[in-house]
């Protein structure tokens, strides 16, 4: 556990702070170095194809991913929280509907309705995590659900009913609570999930769009150039590997240790 | 079986018309059309050409009439590729991305199911913990990013295989993009496949034929992989999608000609009937490997046969 966590913070530190502490903007160009190597004089992992430093790049591109994909994760976790909640707390025919629509939605081919917002919507990055949080809540609403369903029969829930508190009140005071542990991990294990939907919509330049960046975009951008300049596709490759490999870890030792 | 069946496909159809009515109305509303270019084309033209295609009957008509037409099995003509029917375009693509995905699927399985069997073999074991380890990486990793790095070292450092192109179907250029695309799906079956043996090994009839004095190889084979392989004939359906997805990025990364490539640029130009096309079919494709799964679940459980 200690290691991923270890990992993770200093990923989100770096991309967080490093940009400050660099002399290149990530959209500056260096017309004195372009394609530089890497460990050339004023840049440390070179340069790209139009000479912008490709360590600025880099961390910002981690930032904005990262970015969004916690935005994305929390829009995952209202929905998915919310459906949950309903559905677990009305049972029956209700319970029943809702949990078939997220049964068939389970089903679709998700990834097509994306590309599909975004060639609609534009391409703005507000739009990339809105919609795919509006499509990674699945997961949260079945577990939540679930939760409530267990909640809902302990004394403490039928004292406050008893007691006369509202069913709102009962399940934001005190089930919602009771839950929030189990979200975490889930919430955790969605952010990988999202941070892959992210680059690959960037990768297909279906996501954020130059100059802006995004560790999609500079996968793209290495791969494109890697048959000259190997590292451009190895930074943001191992970023986003050590990332997701970390983030699932984290995620899934969290959910195994509050499930038991 | 023959029940489950018929009740699935009546569930199938309207799903596939609701996916097929969303794409529609999702694309209709989108800003911009196909007839966009760099220059403006003359206002007589372009309502000529919006008529000739339809495009400027009201939505529901024009809704209406493609499903009339896909009931048929006609998915229209293209409008940027011009000389070609989507139809035609599809049997292009589709044989490429069914040979890509299908030898994903099989390499998967068979890596999974194998790795998941050693693993839960030596439960506890130091391959035990290194397998699971290998397998999660596996699974957080997209193919995206390993279909790059393969092609850096065994195409362009090792030179043992072609970079990237489709070689007029040479097996050797299939190679790279079959294990991008089939090593997270990998990962995924040797977790599920080690947990549904680990809860199987406990089981009495396990235990039973153990004191029978079997060996374990046999007991692992014939007693417990059967149960032990429902979770991953239920996984198969999402499977499928993520190979479909998949497939998408490997056909860019690797510049197959395969029904991925063609959904980005028909997304990119705006070719609505190519994209519509592409969608109904992976759709359709995705509700068929969920049928496919569940057909294999009652196959391995014969409590779940109703």
């Amino acid at each position: 556990m200690r290691v991923p966590v270890i990992i993770i913070l200093t990923i989100v530190t770096a991309a967080l702070i490093g940009p400050l502490l660099i002399e290149w903007h990530y959209d500056a160009i260096d017309w004195n170095a372009v394609r530089a190597a890497p460990l050339s004089p004023h840049h440390l992992m070179g340069t790209d194809s139009v000479g912008r430093d490709l360590f600025a790049r880099t961390l910002v591109g981690t930032r904005i991913t990262l970015g969004i994909a916690t935005a994305a994760a929390l829009v995952a976790l209202t929905i998915g929280v919310a459906w949950g909640a309903v559905a677990g707390w009305c049972g029956g025919r209700i319970d029943e509907a809702m949990m078939r629509i997220v049964d068939a939605l389970y089903a679709l081919p998700f990834m097509f309705v994306v590309i599909l917002l975004m060639v609609t919507f534009g391409r703005s990055i507000v739009l990339v995590f809105v919609g795919i949080g509006a499509v990674e809540w699945l997961t949260m609403a079945r577990v939540v659900r679930g939760q409530m369903l267990v909640l809902k029969d302990r004394p403490f829930v039928i004292a406050a009913e008893a007691a006369g508190a509202t069913p709102f009140a009962i399940i934001i005071r005190h089930m919602l609570p009771n839950i929030a542990g189990v979200a975490l991990a889930y919430l955790l294990l969605t952010i990988p999930q999202v941070v892959m939907i992210e680059s690959f919509l960037s990768f297909l330049g279906l996501g954020v769009q130059e100059p802006m960046t995004s560790l999609g975009i500079l996968l793209k951008d290495g791969a494109d150039d890697m048959d000259i300049a190997p590292h451009a596709l190895i930074l943001p490759g191992a970023i986003l590997v050590m990332l997701l490999v970390c983030l699932t870890l984290a995620g899934e030792r969290l959910r195994d240790r509050m499930a038991a | 079986m023959l029940e489950l069946v018929r009740r699935r496909l009546m569930t199938a159809l309207p799903t596939l018309a609701a996916i097929v009515i969303l794409s529609f109305v999702l694309m209709r509303i989108a800003p911009g059309g196909p007839f966009d270019g760099e220059r403006a084309i003359d206002p007589q033209t372009r309502a000529a050409l919006m008529a000739a295609y339809g495009l400027d009957r009201p939505l529901p008509e024009q809704i209406g009439l493609y499903l009339l037409r896909l009931a048929h099995g006609d998915f229209g003509p293209s409008l940027v590729y011009r000389d070609f029917t989507v139809t035609d375009l599809i049997a292009r693509g589709l044989p490429i991305s069914m040979t890509l995905g299908g030898c994903a699927l099989v390499l998967a399985l068979v890596l999974g199911t194998g790795g998941g069997v050693i693993a839960a073999s030596r439960a506890g074991r130091t391959i035990d913990h290194a397998l699971m380890l290998i397998a999660t990486i596996l699974t957080a990793v997209p193919s995206f990013v390993t279909g790059p790095l393969l092609a850096l070292v065994f195409a362009l450092w090792a030179g043992w295989l072609p970079v990237s192109g489709w070689g007029d179907g040479d097996p050797s250029h299939m190679i790279l993009p079959v294990i991008a695309l089939a090593l997270p799906a990998t990962g995924a079956i040797a977790k599920l496949t080690r947990a549904g043996l680990a809860t199987a090994l406990a089981q009495d009839n396990v235990r039973s034929a153990r004191a029978r004095g079997l060996r374990t190889t046999t007991i692992l084979i014939r007693h417990a992989l059967r149960p032990a392989l429902i979770p991953v004939a239920s996984y198969l359906g999402p499977a499928a999608a993520g190979l479909l997805t998949g497939a998408v990025v490997i056909e860019t990364i690797f510049a197959l000609p395969g029904l991925g490539r063609y959904f980005v640029q028909g997304a990119l130009n705006r070719d609505y009937p190519l994209v519509l096309g592409v969608v109904t079919l992976y759709a359709a494709l995705i509700i068929l490997f969920n049928l496919l799964a569940d057909l294999a679940y009652g196959w391995l459980d014969p409590r779940a046969r109703g």
